[in-house]
């Protein structure tokens, strides 16, 4: 017996842990298989579908556009100088068009014997003229005819389309003999021409340069949901597997932090994701390559091979950063599963949020910097933008900051799977509860994180369904919103039997004045600010959704008694808001008493929540901010009172300001920016309200 | 080589009720010795031993392992000490040689080192015809063959045992037994808990019984087995005379 080791350098314990995890997820064959062969067989099957739906469509549209030989039969005392003038139009036609038949064939027979050839389908069509005759066509008035067209299975436009060409044609030619006749020059027929003297060719009439970029975006998704599910195995056998094996035991009794654990684990999920990028990025290469040559010939796809090939390596280190992200998140969410079951269960959603944010990237319009730092959003933000040939310095400025962002979420998700890791609850105990699903939970002093995201998930949704079928007048479908937030929840608050006055931090804050008073000035310091930041960058560009609810806002201001735009816009959502997001999911994600990293965690989660549950992207970064700074507020003061003070500050400036309006003085908001003195004023607001709180909550305790 | 110091872990339980799994529990295991942990289920053993192995954080009290206090200096006990519970697994898809050398680069074993204490432990435990197997396909007791190598690779002075004979058979569970008592020969500290008395009566030096979370009663063999009815009565008695429920 030695009796001891020496301490393990950090790197030997995270290059060992990722080298054990590697070779258990590539002797795992239901990993190697959903990983590689899936993503492998996908694109092909997707792009055979779409090939082969294209191409017949595309067929059919080339088939449709053929000449057919027409056979026609004609009628009549003036059927012979007809027929005669449509020989005529035909043989000395000159580009006639798409219409024109490819040959004509014509017979002049009673109507009886003609009528009975178009029923057996020997002819194409029949031409009755006139019973009376005597050269209408030559003479100055209109000549009647009445067609009837064989029957065709399936039906067919050419001949009734090549008919009408060949009749418009001797009208012309009449026309033209008609002006002749009556001594009038030929340029009576044309009083304007144009030409395209430096045109080569008419392009091709099926291009398929529109359907590009919608392919494309279509596989920027797909590719970064197979990506990230790529991380979605391995993570679940790193940590929730080893849990269940009870193996997880003997990696952290070794001499090691588990901040140095999950990142060995991190790296080897990491290569995994990375090789099923590279596999899905192979696949759709070959796949892209497989299916120029199932394209019909001809088809000009509009693509440069070098500018591709460029694209092509912008994308996948764009996506380099989506594989660390995915499989930093994959591991967080792991680690706060007690099994692999849960760990499905919790990974699921997760994986169907990114792809939704990357389906969100796609969106026309969206882009730019703020899009470009959204994990899974950003990625798939710049690859769409360097394929929609984007200049070099914006694009190298787009890339860089996606992936400083994607480093720093890593890092931060990674962060939080070892905070999991370690946590003794999740290692040691099991379920709280072994009911179903109606078995109601025992009593417990604050909502576990699962409840918060539950409550948030289900917000939105009701949310979402719930603005869809408001009324348009907002005094009714606003309140009806905040009451999708708040039933909901007092539900959930009944059910979960959580301390009510602990989770919602019903108290009175500490040193009540000053918290009041700060956070007055924050919110409404907050709105200035944020309102400046947002006309400086999108000017009045807003969204028509944007404009809409403004149009809608103004009149509940102006044509309603003054408080139901104060109880609509002011303390509903001051309330409620700060019940649901501040109250049960802060409460939820942070816990009671929470280290500085967890605290900050629950904030921008919540924050994030916040931001999403307000609907309108160019309003999710201003309600991100005051999400955070609310959050901040709450957890400071260890009340909620101050942060609804704050909402209500914050939506009560718009209503002071467009009071202002009204009384036609000067508006502080103006369509070219909000005026320095303003901004100055607010900042001031702000700084003298963040000072007013952390000196409030330093200074004493929040009152039972 | 182990001491314990009035050790507590207290934690709410899902309905907010207060639990107090370990009590202020105190003994000691010194080197050359093998001390036995007995207690009812939920009486705060595998608590108390997780304590000892960092893996939980104790409310109160303290205990050091080899010198190296458990709260401040975690990394220090986790050289020293060897772990094994029930629950312990090993990875099926590896095979043991890959447990024992992979948790020998973990424990800071050099690369050159690793292959020689394999090799040792190989044949110490016994592994050698599945030592090239993956452990799924092993029996239960050739896998707590493995997880005790694991346990011994970076060769601790101090090995804490939870119940490591609960999945074993008699032949297997008495091989393991003859093992620890030639770890202890050895000059180890051992501290071993069981529900199966009669395995540890004659090999164990000291006893603590503990209930609720408090120690009730502690002694050497003599003193609690060598009393008429043996060990199992002096655990009922001294279960008995706790006062608890």
């Amino acid at each position: 017996m030695s009796g001891s080791t020496k301490q393990p350098g950090r790197w030997q314990v995270i290059l060992a842990v990722a080298h054990r995890d590697l070779l258990e997820f590539v002797r795992d064959r239901r990993t190697l298989f959903v990983t590689f062969l899936m993503p492998m067989a996908m694109y092909p099957i997707l792009a055979l579908a779409s090939t082969l739906g294209l191409r017949t469509a595309l067929s059919d549209l080339d088939a449709r556009q053929t000449p057919l030989p027409l056979a026609l039969v004609l009628s009549g005392p003036d059927a012979p100088l007809v027929a005669e003038r449509i020989a005529a139009v035909f043989d000395t036609a000159d580009n006639p068009g798409p219409d024109w038949p490819a040959s004509v064939t014509l017979a002049i027979m009673p109507p009886g014997e003609a009528i009975q050839l178009l029923e057996a389908g020997r002819i194409d069509g029949w031409i009755a003229l006139p019973p009376q005759g005597g050269g209408l066509l030559d003479g100055q008035e209109t000549l009647p005819l009445e067609a009837r067209l064989a029957a065709a299975e399936p039906p067919d436009a050419r001949p009734r389309r090549h008919l009408v060409a060949l009749v418009r044609a001797v009208a012309e030619d009449a026309r033209r003999r008609r002006i002749m006749a009556a001594g009038l020059p030929e340029s009576v027929l044309e009083p304007v021409t144009l030409v395209f003297p430096n045109d080569a060719a008419e392009p091709a009439a099926a291009s398929m340069e529109g359907v590009v970029p919608t392919a494309v975006a279509g596989v920027l998704v797909l590719l970064a949901l197979l990506t990230a599910t790529g991380g979605f195995y391995p993570a679940i056998d790193a940590i929730a597997g080893e849990k269940e094996r009870g193996t997880i035991e003997t990696l952290l009794i070794v001499p090691a932090s588990t901040g140095d654990i999950v990142t060995g684990k991190f790296l080897a999920v990491f290569a995994v994701t990375l090789a099923s990028l590279a596999v899905n990025a192979v696949s759709v290469l070959l796949t892209a390559v497989v299916l120029l040559r199932l394209l019909p010939a001809g088809f000009d796809l509009g693509i440069d091979a070098g500018e591709a090939a460029a694209c092509a390596l912008i994308t996948l280190v764009a996506f380099c950063g989506l594989a660390a992200v995915a499989a930093a998140a994959c591991l967080a969410v792991t680690s706060a599963a007690r099994s692999t079951k849960e760990a499905q269960n919790t990974l699921t959603p997760v994986i169907l949020l990114a792809s939704g944010l990357a389906g969100f990237a796609v969106v026309p319009g969206v882009g730019g910097p703020l899009v470009a730092v959204l994990p899974f959003a950003g990625q798939v933000a710049v690859a769409r933008q360097a394929l929609s040939g984007g200049s070099g310095g914006a694009l190298a400025g787009l890339l860089t900051l996606s992936l400083i962002s994607s480093g720093v979420f890593s890092w931060l998700l990674l962060r939080a799977a070892a905070t999991a890791l370690a946590d003794e609850e999740l290692l040691f105990r099991g379920p709280d509860s072994a009911g179903g699903l109606l078995s109601r939970p025992a009593p417990r002093p604050l909502p576990t994180p699962m409840q918060g995201f539950a409550a948030a998930l289900v917000a939105f949704a009701t949310l979402w369904y719930v603005q869809g079928i408001a009324p348009a007048d907002p005094a009714l479908s606003l309140p009806l919103l905040q009451a999708a937030l708040l039933i909901p929840l007092a539900a959930l608050v009944a059910w979960q039997r959580v301390d009510r006055r602990d989770t919602f931090r019903l108290v009175w804050p500490g040193s009540a004045g000053r918290s009041i008073l700060g956070s007055v000035l924050v919110g409404s310091g907050l709105f200035v600010i944020g309102a400046a930041l947002m006309l400086t960058i999108r000017g009045t560009d807003i969204s028509p959704a944007a404009r809409n609810l403004a149009e809608r806002l103004v009149p509940l201001v102006f044509e309603q008694p003054w408080w139901v735009g104060w109880l609509i816009v002011v303390i509903l959502p001051a309330v409620c808001e700060e019940l649901f997001f501040r109250g049960w999911v802060l409460a939820a994600f942070a816990g009671a008493s929470p280290r500085r990293g967890r605290a900050v965690a629950a904030v921008l989660l919540q924050a994030a929540a916040f931001a999403a549950f307000h609907l309108l992207p160019e309003r999710m970064p201003q309600t991100f901010a005051l999400g955070v700074v609310l959050g901040w507020i709450t957890l400071t003061t260890g009340s909620l009172l101050p942060a609804i003070l704050a909402h209500a500050a914050h939506n009560a400036v718009p209503l002071v300001l467009l009071a202002l309006v009204a009384d036609g003085r000067d508006p502080l908001l103006l369509a070219d920016g909000v005026p320095g003195w303003g901004v100055a004023v607010a900042v001031a607001a702000l700084s003298g309200g963040v000072w007013l709180i952390a000196h409030a909550a330093a200074e004493s305790k929040p009152e039972a | 080589m182990i001491e314990v110091d009035t050790l507590a872990k207290h934690f709410r339980a899902a309905d907010g009720t207060l639990v107090k799994a370990v009590d202020g529990v105190s003994f000691s295991v010194a080197a050359g010795e093998i001390v036995g942990l007995l207690g009812a289920n939920g009486a705060g053993k595998t608590t108390a031993m997780r304590l000892l192995a960092t893996l939980l954080a104790p409310t109160s009290g303290t205990a050091r392992v080899a010198g190296h206090e458990i709260v401040t200096d975690p990394l220090g006990v986790r050289r020293h000490l060897g772990y094994l519970s029930a629950t312990t697994g090993v990875p099926d898809r590896l095979t043991p040689r890959e447990v024992l050398s992979f948790s020998g680069r973990l424990h800071g074993l050099a690369a050159d080192a690793v292959a020689g204490r394999v090799a040792e432990l190989v044949a110490t435990l016994g592994l050698e015809a599945y030592g090239d197997r993956p452990c799924g396909r092993l029996s239960s007791g050739q896998r707590q063959r493995v997880s005790l190598g694991r346990a011994l690779v970076h060769d601790p002075p101090a090995l804490v045992l939870d119940e490591p004979t609960s999945a074993l058979d008699v032949v297997g569970a008495r091989d393991l037994l003859d093992l620890l008592e030639r770890l202890r020969e050895e000059g180890r500290a051992i501290l071993i808990s069981t529900h199966r008395l009669h395995e540890i009566e004659r090999r164990c030096d000291r006893f603590v019984i503990v209930h609720a979370g408090r120690v009730v009663a502690q002694g050497s063999r003599e003193e609690c087995a060598g009393t008429p009815g043996g060990l199992e009565r002096a655990f009922f008695a001294a279960i008995a005379g706790s006062g608890a429920p």
